[in-house]
């Protein structure tokens, strides 16, 4: 129930998504076409980023059940990663739990992980998501611009042709989840 | 220089600078090695730390693909001067970043996975992986520059170099004021020894200095001379003794033998040593006197070189048995060197080991005693020859001479018993006869005992005299027997004229009455070749002879009674048929020898007789 009453205004959300979309064209212009490009090149890179926060990232012990549990890198939205992220996480541990990933199509599907992408166009859903995990010890993770001001904890955006990462620590915190200053260091903190 | 020769001083101090400079080697060579493995343990120490922490620090910027964050991760290593280069590399081994900033990619080397480090001439190359928990994100790589490790070495080098000069500078004069410790007393005590044996001063002794194994040494060197220095002593004065004794020796020696060269150069006799190879070693006076020689002329010196005509003497062989161990004695040996005859001696003289090695030689003169002795058997012989003449001489005296007497008597005695005065005529006759033929006898018989053998009646005699007054003598036998005498031109010789006259009557006396018809006397003179003379033994091979021949054709005799006819009253035939008394030719031989000549016959019955004399030119008084 929780779930749906933030899922209230999806189609809000998504005239959000549309003229983030355009205000982003008019900004940028032909930069946007050749991000278009390599956009294939970036979801590879933000799949690898996804399970290098791993490494950097720790949860509070709650967000395990036992030793064996799996961690988890949930997406949900469409899955841009495709195949990519399985690569990464194949066969990989976090000390002794094992990565998976699962892929949700409704924000009422996400029961538990630890690490998720948000893939939504439409920014009242994103909203509407990010509000049905904040009780959650989970990471959300998005490229949507006002990711950070809504809650989110960790934004990817495209600086000089890379791939950069706002991170609000603030929130992470508050979740009991502790980013590495390393981490920090080669993001943009809120 | 030999070690082995160099002073003692020297070597000490040799041994010590040497010991010195190994150990001094040995450690600086030990702290360098240490101190460069040290620094080199702590250089990588350093680098690998500051990889661990710059790789710790730069994990997230790799994993997030943030070269800003990364290069200035790594420029941080502007703080340290040593790395040269370093490099972010990402899990695919491409570079991600490097440092500093902008250098190019191709500076770098490829991951080496296996290796952490490598030291790589000047440089250290460190690879540090970047891990984040137990992921790998990538590697980062150190390159440090490894010069300041190497100026430390060399300073560290430096630093032993000269503590070792300094060290070794300072062990010299250590060496040479500790080694006098040592060497300062054996190079006393050598002194010492020097002057001691230089001077041959016994007296001194060594001074010495503590009482470690050079002082023991000194002790007993010291003791040492002592001993020397009385020994020394002891064989001085025994030394003395000695050459006291010694010529006492040489004294009574030279005594002994002044003594018996006296009594040897005394001896009347000739005395001579020889040596095995029959050298003269020792000679006496009275050999030099005979010789008129010196010991100089021949000591050493060997008997046949002096005097080769020995080589085949007896004295030859009797030296030669001696040094063979045989004595000998030749009692008449008459010399080839000196005109006299010896009674040698050859005596070995032997050793201890009773080997020969040498011949006493000695001879006795007794040339005067063998003169004499030849005399003495000539007389005899001539007493013998007249004794024996004497003997026959009284036989024949007894015999021959009676006969006519016992004659007398028994005419005497028929005259008494007779009164026939025919008779008396005869018998008286008879005895006139007889009387007549003792009258002949005895006349002979006295020619012939006065025939002397003294030379001293001697003259130059002219033979043809002597012949031409026998034939007026001869004239009228000659006439009445018909005979002719043919003789040639004579020489004059040396004798008794009187005797000759006889020694040729007897001759032509003996060829006349032995004749039956003419008888023809040729007489030939000629003086005897050299070779008619050698070999007539009896001559004198030194004188010049004549040689006269009386032929005749008368009746001869056997060639047997050559010798006989000249023995005193020897008559071949009977009174009756050739008268005679049996002395003539028996004179005439006596003659001969007393004109130390021959006379020999030679006949043939009926074919006349030869009788050849050979008298001397000249007589052995000269003339």
């Amino acid at each position: 129930m929780k779930g749906d009453s933030r899922h209230i205004s999806p189609l809000i959300g998504r005239v959000n998504r549309s003229a983030s979309l355009i205000i982003s064209l008019y900004l940028l212009g032909s930069f946007t076409l050749h991000a278009q490009v390599v956009t294939a090149t970036e979801y590879k890179i933000q799949a690898v980023f996804l399970y290098n926060f791993s490494h950097f990232v720790e949860w509070p012990t709650e967000s395990f059940t036992d030793y064996y549990d799996p961690f988890i890198i949930g997406i949900i939205g469409e899955d841009p990663f495709g195949a990519y992220i399985d690569e990464a996480v194949a066969e990989e541990r976090i000390k002794s739990h094992i990565l998976e990933v699962e892929r949700y199509n409704d924000v009422c599907d996400v029961r538990h992980c630890h690490i998720l992408y948000i893939n939504q166009q439409d920014p009242d859903k994103v909203r509407l998501i990010l509000s049905e995990v904040a009780d959650k010890n989970i990471l959300t993770v998005s490229d949507t611009p006002d990711f950070i001001r809504w809650g989110g904890l960790i934004r990817f955006f495209t600086e000089n042709n890379k791939i950069r990462l706002e991170i609000n620590n603030t929130a992470a915190r508050k979740k009991h989840i502790m980013i590495s200053s390393k981490l920090l260091r080669v993001a943009t903190v809120q | 220089m030999n070690l082995r020769d160099t002073p003692i001083q020297r070597k000490l101090m040799s041994i010590i600078l040497i010991s010195c400079a190994v150990v001094l080697t040995l450690m600086c060579a030990t702290y360098i090695f240490l101190e460069s493995k040290t620094y080199r343990e702590a250089v990588l120490r350093n680098v690998s730390t500051l990889a661990a922490v710059i790789a710790s620090n730069s994990s997230a910027a790799l994993a997030f693909d943030n070269t800003g964050d990364a290069q200035e991760v790594l420029n941080a290593l502007q703080a340290e001067v040593n790395i040269q280069n370093a490099a972010l590399y990402k899990i695919d081994n491409s570079v991600f970043v490097t440092y500093p900033a902008g250098t190019g990619k191709s500076a770098f080397p490829e991951v080496q996975p296996r290796k952490k480090y490598l030291f790589n001439g000047n440089y250290l190359h460190v690879f540090q992986p970047v891990m984040q928990g137990e992921e790998q994100l990538g590697t980062l790589y150190l390159k440090s520059d490894l010069k300041a490790m190497f100026r430390q070495i060399k300073g560290f080098g430096l630093i032993g170099l000269a503590l070792m000069a300094g060290s070794l500078i300072i062990a010299y004069f250590l060496s040479i004021l500790l080694q006098r410790m040592i060497s300062e007393p054996i190079v006393e005590l050598e002194k010492t020894a020097k002057i001691i044996s230089e001077k041959r001063d016994y007296s001194v002794r060594a001074v010495k200095s503590g009482n470690d194994e050079v002082g023991a040494l000194t002790d007993a060197f010291n003791q040492m001379l002592g001993e020397i220095q009385l020994q020394n002593s002891e064989i001085l004065s025994f030394n003395q003794k000695l050459e006291q004794k010694v010529e006492e020796r040489t004294a009574e020696l030279q005594h002994q033998k002044e003594f018996v060269e006296t009594i040897i150069n005394a001896s009347v006799d000739l005395v001579a040593v020889f040596d095995k190879e029959m050298k003269y070693i020792m000679i006496n006076k009275r050999t030099h006197e005979y010789y008129a020689t010196k010991d100089v002329d021949l000591i050493g010196k060997n008997l046949i070189e002096v005097f080769p005509q020995v080589e085949k003497s007896k004295m030859y062989e009797g030296l030669k048995n001696a040094l063979n161990g045989v004595a000998s004695h030749d009692p008449k040996y008459k010399s080839e060197v000196l005109n006299c005859t010896l009674a040698n001696y050859y005596i070995p003289l032997r050793n201890i080991n009773n080997e020969v090695y040498g011949v006493l030689t000695i001879g006795h003169d007794i040339t005067n005693l063998v003169e004499a002795n030849e005399k003495l058997e000539k007389v005899n012989a001539e007493l013998m020859k007249s004794n024996r003449d004497l003997e026959q001489f009284a036989y024949v005296a007894s015999h021959d001479l009676q006969e006519p007497l016992r004659k007398i008597q028994t005419f005497t005695q028929m005259l008494h018993e007779t009164e026939d005065k025919e008779q008396i005529a005869k018998y008286y006759e008879k005895i006139n006869q007889s009387s007549t033929r003792m009258k002949d006898l005895i006349r002979d018989m006295l020619n012939f005992s006065r025939i002397s053998n003294s030379e001293d009646a001697f003259v130059e005699t002219d033979l043809n005299r002597i012949l031409q007054n026998l034939i007026i003598d001869f004239e009228l036998l000659l006439r009445e027997k018909n005979a002719v005498i043919h003789f040639p031109n004579l020489p004059t010789v040396p004798g008794v004229p009187l005797q000759l006259s006889q020694l040729f009557a007897n001759i032509i006396n003996n060829s006349l009455k032995y004749s039956e018809r003419n008888p023809i006397i040729d007489i030939t003179s000629e003086t005897l070749t050299p070779e008619e003379l050698k070999n007539l033994l009896k001559l004198d091979k030194e004188q010049s002879y004549c040689k006269i021949v009386f032929k005749d054709n008368g009746i001869g005799f056997e060639s047997q009674y050559n010798e006989q006819i000249f023995a005193i009253f020897q008559r071949l035939h009977g009174k009756q048929t050739y008268s005679g008394t049996g002395i003539g030719l028996a004179l005439c031989k006596k003659i001969v020898e007393n004109h130390h000549g021959l006379i020999y016959a030679e006949a043939e019955p009926g074919a006349g007789a030869t009788f050849t004399i050979i008298l001397p030119l000249k007589n052995r008084k000269g003339f």
